[in-house]
């Protein structure tokens, strides 16, 4: 135990004192942060600032349309009227108008709306880009009302009572935690959660990488020798877990407190309010270090036991997308997660080990999951940790004696049969 | 009671058998050399000595009892394949080594510095392993494996690497190491380096035991039948029947006698006719011997 102890403490100071550590405490958490407020940023603006024409053969039609726009704030689009050559009639030379508008970039786009004498009404919206679907969704909405407001004042229904019927209304979400309202938004709730999944993502993967690449560098400096004269395989390699581990937990703990800090200050007070209010409770913050230590374990004892049979740190490098793929997977079902977070493939891949971590995390955004679900998938995930210990600690016991090559696969399955 | 014993100790990596039923005593204050070439088995069987991996068949023993882990504080290690955290200061790598083996750090940090001023590093002791030289280096894992004061001492390949001057401050300290009571194995394929320090060897060769015993027992059932002579004058001593085969190097002969040949007769042959400076009856070298044992087939 004791020799567990001086390893661990070894690898714990020599990773600590590490320029990387500094570089990556402050890092880390800058890039989250900046990549959490632009894409609610750009998903807030998303659409917005469009300069749009509407071109229609009923102008009154064309004014309600541009004024049900102008109506939406977050738009924030110009607006004009197009006058059409031939006033009440769309003609080709019109649109050919238009299309060199916007190929000269004078628009970013125009509505064609053409009303017939008889049959619907059919619009075109026509731009620059073709993936605009939220300026496209808008437009339709604008439209809609427009026509439903027509209808009904063609029907004697007075502007005013029209007006309140057309009246849009807001939702507002709110969550239910423990049987208690909670004021909540659903962006914020997913990004916070988002943000947690992917800084457990990068920490396991990050200080699982760099247990392999520890292996490596002693088989390299040839210091196993030496040290194999003192101390066990096994107890090495639980020393290097453990010191390794406890560098993970110092960076989170330090995340932990710096966040507390600055939820607590006024600035904190003043940024996360209103939309980007931040809901983490302490359970999320308990559950992130187990998680935390469980996926470590995980990832880390896979690359020991993988460090063992590789000679450099550019081939460890090359089986970095083993410890990436379970987020791959996880991150593929980010839709499913958040909009069904208890259906049964959401469920099976936060019980499925490698992804447990990260999928509980995105489930949290939307629910928290069941305790009974949280209970299984740890010991399901302290059960793959069991299993790849067994396997690691077996090719590490030979494979970190192995100098000179990469070993093969049937070289691997000697060294597991002599162990 | 012998300090370590191997009996019939065999180990085989898949096909290739590294030590084959290898049997030998080191008795304690000894200094005992591990000879043979390169992959004849040494490090293989000092692998097994401390416990770095088991032997296939055999038994060996450590202070007189079966191998157990706990009896690796009494034993420092220099292994061939040299080791050292190259981003850890000289002084905690000490420091870090002796707590391994069971020291408090104070006493660690202690007996660090005092090996650093006594090999002559203490300049480096606070340096990064990386920025040191190679035989800088040798040295902070020469006091590594010391530095708790161990009963048994074991060298494999000590001095490869070094300049003159360190191979020689380094074989001082293992003498004094040994007039201090100290056992140590020497393994190493540069038997010229050695055998002048041994008391006794084993020589292996493809993982079998060729000769072992006490130096002086060994080299005394070897002839005598190498003769130096350095001369000045007529050289035609050097076609006497007693000679086998000669080398002459103007002034300089080095003979090989006949199988009876009488190295007294050939000193009167040589003195009648020109003036000796030197007529030496050379002891075979442990080469020799081991290249006679195993009848010339060496590998290295």
């Amino acid at each position: 135990m004791r020799n567990i102890l001086l390893i661990a403490k070894r690898e714990y100071m020599e990773q600590v004192r590490a320029r990387t550590f500094l570089i990556t405490t402050i890092l880390l958490p800058a890039v989250f942060v900046g990549v959490f407020y632009l894409s609610f940023l750009s998903g807030k603006h998303s659409g917005s600032d469009k300069h749009i024409a509407i071109a229609s053969s009923d102008p009154a039609l064309a004014a309600e349309i541009r004024s049900q726009i102008l109506a939406d704030t977050d738009a924030k689009a110009t607006v004009d009227l197009f006058t059409p050559e031939m006033p009440g009639m769309l003609m080709d030379s019109d649109r050919s108008k238009l299309v060199s508008e916007v190929d000269s970039k004078a628009i970013d786009g125009f509505l064609w709306v053409d009303v017939p004498a008889s049959g619907p009404v059919q619009a075109t919206y026509e731009a620059q880009t073709s993936g605009d679907f939220v300026t496209g969704d808008r437009l339709q909405s604008a439209l809609n009302h427009a026509l439903l407001r027509r209808r009904l004042l063609q029907d004697g229904i007075a502007a005013s009572t029209a007006d309140t019927l057309l009246k849009t209304v807001k939702v507002d979400t709110r969550q239910i935690k423990n049987g208690k309202e909670v004021t909540s938004n659903a962006v914020s709730s997913f990004y916070s959660a988002y943000i947690m999944a992917l800084l457990l993502t990068m920490t396991t993967m990050i200080y699982g990488l760099n247990v392999g690449r520890s292996v490596i560098q002693e088989k390299t400096s040839r210091i196993f020798e030496v040290m194999l004269a003192t101390v066990k395989a096994g107890d090495m390699l639980t020393g290097k877990l453990v010191g390794i581990g406890a560098v993970g937990l110092t960076q989170i703990l330090i995340w932990i407190s710096a966040g507390a800090i600055f939820a607590g200050s006024a600035l904190g007070a003043q940024y996360l309010s209103g939309n980007l209010q931040i809901h983490i409770s302490l359970l999320q913050i308990v559950l992130f270090a187990v998680y935390f230590l469980l996926g470590y374990t995980l990832n880390s004892a896979l690359f020991a036991g993988l460090g063992a049979t590789l000679e450099t740190e550019q081939e460890l490098q090359q089986y970095s997308p083993l410890a990436a793929l379970p987020v791959w997977l996880s991150f593929s079902m980010i839709l499913l997660i958040s909009t069904n977070p208890n259906s049964f493939w959401v469920v099976a891949a936060s019980l499925f080990p490698p992804c447990t971590p990260i999928v509980m995390f995105l489930r949290m955004g939307s629910q928290m999951p069941p305790m009974w679900q949280i209970g299984a998938s740890i010991a399901l995930m302290l059960l793959a940790i069991a299993a790849v210990l067994w396997f690691s600690t077996r090719l590490y016991r030979i494979g970190i004696l192995m100098y000179g090559k990469r070993a093969t696969l049937p070289e691997m399955m000697r060294w597991l049969r002599y162990s | 009671m012998p300090v370590v014993e191997l009996s019939a100790v065999t180990k085989a990596y898949q096909d290739k058998v590294a030590v084959n039923q290898l049997s030998f005593r080191i008795e304690p204050g000894q200094m005992f050399g591990l000879l043979g070439p390169n992959g004849s088995g040494k490090t293989s069987s000092i692998r097994m000595m401390i416990g770095i991996t088991a032997p296939d068949s055999g038994a060996i023993t450590l202070f007189d009892r079966p191998f157990t882990r706990a009896s690796l504080t009494r034993v420092g290690y220099l292994p061939e394949e040299r080791g050292l955290y190259k981003k850890m200061k000289v002084l905690d790598q000490l420091i870090f080594m002796g707590s391994l083996h069971g020291l408090s750090a104070a006493e660690a940090q202690k007996r660090a510095i005092a090996w650093a001023k006594k090999l002559d590093i203490a300049h480096s002791i606070l340096k990064k392993t990386q920025e040191l030289s190679k035989g800088m280096q040798q040295k902070i894992q020469f006091i590594a494996a010391l530095i708790h004061e161990p009963e048994l001492i074991i060298m494999d390949e000590p001095f490869s690497g070094l300049d003159p001057v360190n191979a020689s401050l380094l074989q001082d300290t293992l003498l004094e190491q040994k007039a201090q009571g100290r056992t140590i194995l020497f393994s190493t394929h540069r038997m010229d380096q050695v055998e002048k320090l041994c008391d006794s060897i084993a020589l292996i060769h493809q993982g079998n035991l060729v000769l072992s015993g006490r130096v002086r027992e060994i080299k005394s059932r070897y002839k005598r039948d190498r003769v130096v002579v350095e001369f000045e004058g007529d050289d035609s001593f050097l076609r006497s029947p007693e000679i086998a085969e000669a080398k002459n190097y103007s002034g300089h002969a080095e003979i090989r006698l006949k199988e009876n040949g009488d190295a007294q007769k050939l000193l009167a042959e040589a003195a009648a006719h020109t003036t000796i400076y030197r007529f030496e009856l050379m002891e075979p070298s442990l080469e020799e011997i081991f290249i006679q044992a195993v009848g010339g087939k060496v590998d290295a």
